[in-house]
């Protein structure tokens, strides 16, 4: 057990103080990018045991993803109203950081596995790619007016694309790196702007590895840390650039599509390879951002950590993907 | 100064230290992660030390007559400014900061050109820099070197 568990124990004699929980074991969970995550198991005094998730921020200044953690565990108590996609139960939250060392939401640790280990296991994966679909298709229409009021709601589908457009200049102008091709790419997508659909709930970080199934019950979407309101199509852009095996996009993209424009009633001239690849640019912006501003924070006297010079290798990797986007759009 | 082994050489063997003798040593996953990605960062980083001075000098000279070529034909107050400043920049030196410094404001002036380029509509001027920007990114590719992701 590390340092986590005894403080973990301690919030559980604050927020449960007739409960006595004892800590029996807790480990990191590796593999994020960008939240610190732990497993912890509790055991209450009248012999109850229960598993949690802990998912808090990195040391300030460390890592390369940021996200606000009060918008997320607002948004993860909104949810379970607004929309029937079924997310992990939030227990506690520690808004100060006072307990658990940095922001931290505690929920409940699910008995299930990712829609990703069992992807990679199965001899047919056509039934768990359509329960893929069905539940970010499920996301995507979220009531907007059920979410949090601190999330931005954009006016109408022009502005927000014109604002992600106007980011790509400021970004540009900001990390002369980049500006070259993100010179070139954003003129570019201002030139060819596809069809426009309902702005809708976007996760932000759509991949199988983010849905969690079990024995039984629905499946549970988790990392919700950059969900925001824009074009749902962002999700499916997002999904195709993922590198874990097997991606069920590439797998059949029409069959794909096809699956997705059933679930949400979009149409052909709105949902197809072009306009998922054009929406990969657009859905990357903030992460890409993040991605520049970490490699310019290397070499200064707070640095932030290994991840954001490795990291460096995906800026390039996301030059060549926009490029070869409008070169296969144009 | 010591010339062999080359900088690149000498990060390499740091590379070949880092997998095979100290890697094996680590039951840690999170440190098996963290010296994996220090490795990559280290190869990547050797492949920059061998040829990054002569790859910007002749990206830098390819954009500047880009920008010559868009002015002659689109001239425009920005462009303008901008080819002077990176004229007024250490063209000789090669000592890495300078180096940097000038292809950065290379580059702006590129944006700047492509911008009069695009402006005006001209098919021809913003094909050719499709293809610096071809160019540009073949290079990244070759730092990236075995890039794989880890650790998702």
């Amino acid at each position: 057990m590390d340092a986590l568990g005894p403080r973990f124990e301690r919030f559980l004699a604050a927020v449960e103080p007739a409960r006595e929980g004892r800590v029996v074991a807790c480990e990191a969970i590796t593999g994020g990018y960008s939240r610190i995550s732990a497993r912890a198991r509790v055991r209450w005094r009248d012999g109850v045991e229960e598993t949690f998730i802990l998912r808090g921020d990195p040391p300030p200044g460390s890592g390369v993803f940021t996200s606000d953690r009060d918008a997320e565990a607002e948004l993860l108590g909104a949810l379970p109203a607004a929309t029937s996609v079924s997310t992990p139960r939030v227990r506690w939250y520690d808004g100060s950081g006072e307990h658990l060392g940095s922001k931290a939401i505690v929920m409940d640790c699910a008995p299930a596995v990712s829609l990703q280990d069992e992807m990679a296991r199965a001899q047919d994966i056509g039934p768990l790619t359509d329960l893929f679909i069905d539940t970010f298709a499920a996301v995507h229409a979220t009531p907007l007016d059920r979410l949090p009021a601190r999330m931005p709601h954009p006016p109408d589908w022009l502005s927000y694309l014109d604002g992600v457009l106007a980011g790509y200049d400021r970004i540009a102008g900001e990390h002369p790196g980049s500006a070259p091709v993100l010179g070139y790419v954003t003129w570019w997508a201002r030139t060819h702007k596809p069809p426009p659909v309902p702005l809708g709930l976007v996760h932000g970080d759509c991949n199988p590895t983010n849905v969690l199934v079990g024995p039984s019950g629905p499946p549970l979407v988790i990392d919700w840390e950059f969900a925001r309101i824009g074009d749902p199509r962002e999700d499916l852009g997002y999904y195709t650039q993922s590198p874990v095996q097997p991606n069920v996009y590439w797998a059949d993209p029409e069959r794909f599509l096809d699956r997705y424009r059933a679930a949400t009633g979009l149409t052909q001239e709105q949902v197809n390879p072009q306009t998922v690849d054009y929406f990969l640019i657009i859905g990357m912006a903030a992460l890409l951002e993040q991605l520049l501003t970490a490699a310019a924070a290397i070499g200064a006297a707070e640095r932030p950590g290994i991840l954001a010079p490795y990291l460096i290798n995906a800026i390039s990797h996301q030059h060549d993907m926009f490029l070869a986007i409008c070169d296969r759009l144009s | 100064m010591i010339t062999r082994p080359t900088t690149d050489a000498l990060i390499v063997d740091c590379c070949r230290e880092l997998t095979d003798a100290i890697l094996p040593g680590l039951t840690d996953e999170t440190l098996r992660l963290r010296l994996v990605m220090t490795e990559t960062v280290l190869r990547n980083a050797a492949v920059r030390a061998a040829h990054e001075i002569a790859w910007m000098r002749e990206e830098t000279a390819a954009l500047v007559a880009y920008a010559a070529a868009v002015a002659a034909r689109h001239p425009s107050e920005p462009l303008r400014a901008a080819m002077t400043t990176v004229e007024a920049s250490a063209a000789a030196s090669l000592h890495l900061a300078d180096v940097v410094d000038r292809y950065e404001k290379a580059g702006q002036a590129f944006e700047k050109a492509l911008t009069a380029a695009q402006g005006a509509g001209s098919a021809d001027l913003i094909a050719q820099a499709r293809e610096l920007l071809r160019d540009r990114v073949e290079i990244e590719k070759r730092v990236m070197a075995t890039y794989t992701i880890v650790g998702r």
